[in-house]
């Protein structure tokens, strides 16, 4: 799928994608409400390109949550917070974990940049056709 | 090639790939020493091997940039180099100087060569990265201003472009700073202050600079893309490089006794530093998802993108990660800082490098791109050079936390060999990943030498 460059579903699919890069990046919480904003708009659902992205944002963005704060938590209350392993184990896998959902962001503004639609590698939703 | 006086640009690749051979033998004598402290003693010190590994860094990526600038400065200016043999001349000068050099580092104790190099006259040795002597610094000089006559008398006879414009503002500034090297003041405060000038001017800004231009001309080349588009994104790199970048200085002016509000402007705006390299990488996969053509060159694509995600990962994260004062404050001059400069280094300006290196070799060797076999080995050093240095930066950031943690967070901190045998697992990883490192440029090496049918084009 290759929209034109007069899609207007290619402005929603840039948008949806940056949000999901500033829900990581500058603001989090803040860019996924603006995310679910999005999503709750009825005129940008119709457009096939701006779903795509859409979709797969808000998927991946759930998916960051849980892999991000819900993960980085539990090592740390297993571990304790005074230990030097648990520390360890979180910044180590906190930043391996955050830069691949960043750089999957990039490749996928990229691609909604482009007007072509993206699938976030192992999180990402499939096509429900 | 379209300009016969581009084939200059050969020998440069050749030197610049010769030179990354050592640089690599030396880190990883030096990761051995690491973990066998009297490994190759008193032959080869470890301050001596560090020297020799960061200096022979410097000086391959450099004679990278010149190849780089004689390769697409015709072709950008749609006319012949002013003067080939210039640049020729140039060649074998740098080559000799930096082979004495080393040969000096390696042959002689440091303050001897000091001594026999005329240090007393000008002192300028005995500075991180800077360590060259006297006359190596003066030759780097008439061989920067000759080559930058010599690249700009051909812009300003030929095309202007904004990849020209770019490139030559990187170079002369890649020169200009470099006269700091000279200035080496006895307060120590300023010492440091305007060692800075040369070094995080350099990495962090002009070198930036000479990266774009870099990397914007071969995607022009392998993708097709409008000119006009690609310059456009390449001017909001660059601006955002400097904005960031040049008050990005001060997160080196933290706790070398400079006044506290660099505390302020070192952190802010080194925050920021990781925008242009975020924007990098978006140009670079944008422009080959909007691609007319399909270049024959797959391994020049695949080195082009990995510029992008690497430094993006190496400056920009790696970077952020200890850039803040507060964070600094603990993970300053720790392995932390060494995970940050591998990454960096590769991902921004070996990988740039290997890129023009790439797309241009093969074309200077009479065919627009190599045979499929030797891509898909050349693709393969890709891999193995660049999952090795993730591997080699995991590893020295997992040290890191674990020195920091010991030496300066815990309730009786301990000395710093304690920590250094404590963390010794990491170091030995670090060495591992640095021989699969070594096995994938010598499958690049290897890559120039498969022959066959050269690959062809075909329509997007």
């Amino acid at each position: 799928m290759f929209s034109p460059p007069d899609d207007p579903g290619r402005r929603f699919a840039v948008i949806a994608e940056s949000l999901y890069l500033a829900n990581l990046l500058i603001a989090p919480g803040v860019a996924f409400l603006g995310l679910l904003c999005l999503w709750r708009r009825a005129d940008v659902r119709t457009l096939p390109l701006a779903r795509q992205h859409l979709r797969q944002t808000l998927a991946a963005s759930l998916w960051a949550g849980v892999l991000l704060v819900g993960l980085s938590a539990i090592i740390l209350l297993v571990g304790g917070f005074a230990s030097m392993w648990s520390w360890f184990a979180v910044i180590l896998y906190f930043i391996v974990f955050h830069s691949t959902l960043v750089l999957c962001g990039m490749v996928g503004l990229s691609r909604a940049l482009a007007g072509q639609p993206y699938r976030f590698p192992l999180v990402g939703p499939g096509d429900p056709t | 090639m379209q300009y016969s006086s581009q084939a200059v640009a050969k020998p440069y690749f050749v030197a610049a790939i010769g030179l990354f051979v050592g640089q690599i033998i030396f880190g990883l004598i030096m990761g051995l020493q690491y973990v066998i402290g009297d490994f190759l003693f008193p032959a080869i010190p470890f301050n001596v091997a560090r020297m020799v590994h960061t200096n022979l860094l410097i000086v391959w990526l450099l004679f990278g940039f010149m190849g780089a600038a004689y390769y697409l400065v015709p072709e950008e200016s749609e006319t012949e180099l002013w003067s080939p043999k210039l640049a020729i001349i140039l060649f074998w000068v740098f080559l000799v100087a930096g082979a004495l050099t080393v040969v000096g580092y390696l042959a002689v104790p440091y303050a001897t060569l000091a001594k026999m190099t005329g240090n007393d006259l000008l002192e300028t040795m005995g500075r991180e990265f800077l360590e060259q002597p006297l006359p190596t610094k003066i030759g780097i000089v008439v061989v920067a201003l000759a080559f930058l006559f010599n690249i700009t008398m051909t812009v300003l006879k030929g095309r202007k472009t904004a990849i020209t414009s770019v490139l030559l503002l990187g170079l002369w500034g890649l020169a200009i700073f470099f006269l700091f090297a000279f200035y080496n003041p006895v307060n120590i405060v300023l010492d440091k202050m305007f060692w800075w000038y040369v070094v995080h001017l350099w990495v962090e800004g002009v070198w930036e600079l000479i990266l774009g231009a870099m990397l914007a001309f071969v995607l022009i080349k392998i993708t097709g893309v409008d000119r006009e588009v690609i310059e456009k994104w390449l001017y909001v790199i660059i601006t955002l490089t400097l904005v960031t970048g040049l008050l990005g200085t001060g997160h080196h002016y933290f706790w070398i006794g400079t006044p506290e509000y660099w505390q302020w402007v070192g952190s802010v705006f080194s925050a920021l530093e990781p925008i242009p390299f975020f924007a990098l990488t978006v140009f670079a996969f944008n422009m080959v998802n909007r691609r007319r053509r399909e270049h024959p060159n797959k391994a020049a694509t695949l080195w082009a993108l990995g510029t992008g995600v690497m430094s993006f990962l190496g400056a920009g994260v790696w970077g952020f990660l200890h850039t803040l004062a507060p964070v600094n404050y603990y993970t300053h001059g720790s392995q932390i800082t060494a995970a940050h400069g591998h990454m960096a280094f590769y991902g921004a300006y070996v990988m740039v490098n290997l890129t023009m290196i790439s797309y241009a070799m093969p074309l200077l060797r009479g065919r627009q791109a190599n045979s499929e076999k030797s891509q898909v080995l050349e693709m393969w050093s890709f891999w193995l050079m660049t999952v090795s240095m993730v591997f080699i930066t995991l590893f020295l950031t997992a040290a890191g936390i674990l020195q920091i943690w010991l030496q300066r967070l815990a309730s009786d901190p301990q000395p710093f060999m304690v920590v250094q045998d404590q963390v010794s697992l990491f170091y030995w990883m670090r060495e591992w990943a640095g021989v699969i490192f070594l096995i994938g440029l010598l499958a690049y090496l290897a890559s120039f030498f498969v022959g066959g049918r050269p690959a062809e084009a075909r329509a997007s």
